[in-house]
């Protein structure tokens, strides 16, 4: 890093630590405005098929190592592509090789909803960047693929990209049992303290990919035969 | 914990970004008027939106976006109730936050908003239904550019007294179900009496669905606000988090600001 000669004309320049630092905190705070609160991560179905409240650090833990990992992987790669200028194309590869990796249809659009709230976001803040508008070629960009774009245009690097991404896939579970089961409200963060090493060994697996043919193919059945069943149910409080 | 930075990286820190653009085309910039449509549970905004729907569909191109906290339950009825084509009834979850839909993160609202208005150009009037919250839950002027707050005769007749931001500075606050007040003891013409006090002049409308003459005067205040609107001297106005009060030593305050003070 530290090349700037050779970043083209309208790409994310790879380092600038300060801004970054302060953007990474931004990007893993559920008060991002990209509508992130109708989300549970999976466990209000999870919890309506049976998950007891004892079972959900080892529900997180799963998430983090299958489809927290692939997530954390292409919101890398997505960085990646937008810092060393890479066009839409890559990008719309990057979408279809996440969405090959997320057979359940009602996952994809609750991937989407967030991707398009977090290309809003890019768009209100970094107008006509280049990036931004790589971003926006996508009709339906997944949140990774935003997420990468956003940490992108925020500074951050690539480590800090995939423990947002993992961090946030985590919390969003979290937070929701608040909701989901009479809980005490620490006993959730009890869960994401207890998930940072598995969070470390993610990052370091997510930070290692270099292009969609080594894009993690770690998938969740079961968590998707529960979105499915989710997205047919007449009464929920949480999207997905 | 900092991140752990080596001295190559630190030292390469070039503008990371360009300067920041504008945000979202303006309310002046559209042609389309966001109406919003608040208040608690069971008070009637479907069927209040039902009633523009019927009313205004031949005169404007409407869409109206539903926010539910189960499901698509109000966008289905709306379809059901057949008064416009089902493309223009869009659903957003909003998850167990229906308040933060509307006010915090108006995100998931705007990109359907958004849609509709890019899908169905040009649109008149946009109404977009708040999920049943409570008497607290307003729009964020980032949303709407008007508001209707809806409260209700069966809920109580002290509701109007009690005011809260919706009841005393939406753009209209319409006293629903006027015709249910002999049967729930509720005297109307005092509630009505008590939401034109606490909204020192602001409009109040009582309203009720076999009243053909309130309905009438519903539809000419969304007429009015869209005329105002198109000719750009609509001003947007924010119901507020809270009631502005008084202190003792005269000042005011709105409590749109973050420094503590004891009452």
């Amino acid at each position: 890093m530290g090349a700037d000669a050779t970043v083209p004309q309208g790409a994310v320049s790879a380092a600038v630590p300060a801004v970054g630092q302060v953007a990474s905190l931004i990007l893993g705070d559920g008060r991002l405005p990209v509508g992130g609160h109708a989300q549970s991560g999976g466990l209000e179905p999870a919890l309506a098929a049976g998950l007891t409240p004892e079972e959900i650090p080892a529900y997180i833990i799963g998430r983090l190592r299958t489809v927290g990992l692939v997530e954390a992987s292409a919101a890398v790669l997505a960085r990646q592509a937008v810092t060393s200028l890479g066009s839409s194309a890559v990008l719309e590869d990057l979408a279809d090789a996440y969405a090959a990796r997320t057979p359940s249809a009602p996952l994809r659009a609750v991937s989407v909803q967030v991707g398009r709230g977090l290309a809003r976001l890019a768009r209100v803040l970094w107008g006509d960047a280049a990036p931004v508008l790589a971003l926006h070629e996508l009709a339906e960009p997944p949140r990774p693929v935003a997420l990468g774009v956003v940490a992108a245009l925020g500074g951050l690097d690539a480590a800090q990209t995939a423990r947002i991404s993992l961090y946030d896939d985590a919390q969003t579970v979290a937070s929701a049992a608040t909701k989901l089961i009479p809980i005490d409200p620490t006993e959730p963060v009890r869960w994401l303290l207890a998930s940072t090493d598995t969070i470390e060994q993610m990052v370091e697996r997510a930070v290692a990919s270099t292009g969609t043919e080594n894009l993690p193919a770690t998938n969740a059945p079961q968590a998707e035969q529960w979105s499915l069943d989710h997205a047919a149910r007449e009464r929920r409080i949480f999207h997905a | 914990m900092p991140e752990t930075r080596t001295a190559s990286e630190n030292s390469s820190a070039a503008p990371a970004t360009a300067p920041l653009a504008a945000a979202a085309p303006a309310a002046a910039q559209r042609s389309s008027l966001r109406l919003g449509v608040a208040g608690p549970v069971g008070t009637g905004k479907s069927t209040l939106i039902a009633s523009l729907c019927r009313h205004l569909s031949e005169e404007l191109e409407i869409g109206v976006v539903t926010n539910d906290i189960y499901t698509d339950e109000d966008a289905r009825l709306l379809r059901a109730a057949g008064v416009l084509p089902t493309e223009r009834i869009v659903a957003v979850e909003t998850g167990a936050c229906p308040h933060t839909a509307i006010r915090d993160d108006v995100t998931p609202n705007l990109l359907v908003v958004e849609d509709l208005e890019r899908k169905l150009a040009p649109l008149d009037l946009v109404i977009v239904e708040s999920g049943g919250d409570n008497l607290t839950a307003t729009f964020s002027p980032a949303l709407v550019d008007a508001q209707i707050f809806c409260i209700d005769v069966a809920g109580g007749g002290d509701v109007a007294r009690k005011g809260g931001p919706g009841i005393e500075r939406a753009d209209l606050l319409v006293v629903n179900k006027t015709d249910l007040g002999e049967h729930v003891g509720v005297d109307v013409e005092q509630m009505v009496a008590d939401a034109t006090a606490a909204r020192e002049g602001r409009t109040v409308l009582a309203l009720s669905q076999s009243d053909p003459a309130s309905l009438e005067t519903l539809m000419d205040w969304v007429r009015s606000v869209l005329t105002q609107h198109r000719e750009q001297v609509w001003e947007t106005t924010d119901p507020g988090p809270m009631a502005p009060h008084f202190h003792a030593n005269g000042e005011e305050y709105s409590h749109d600001h973050n420094h503590p003070h004891t009452h």
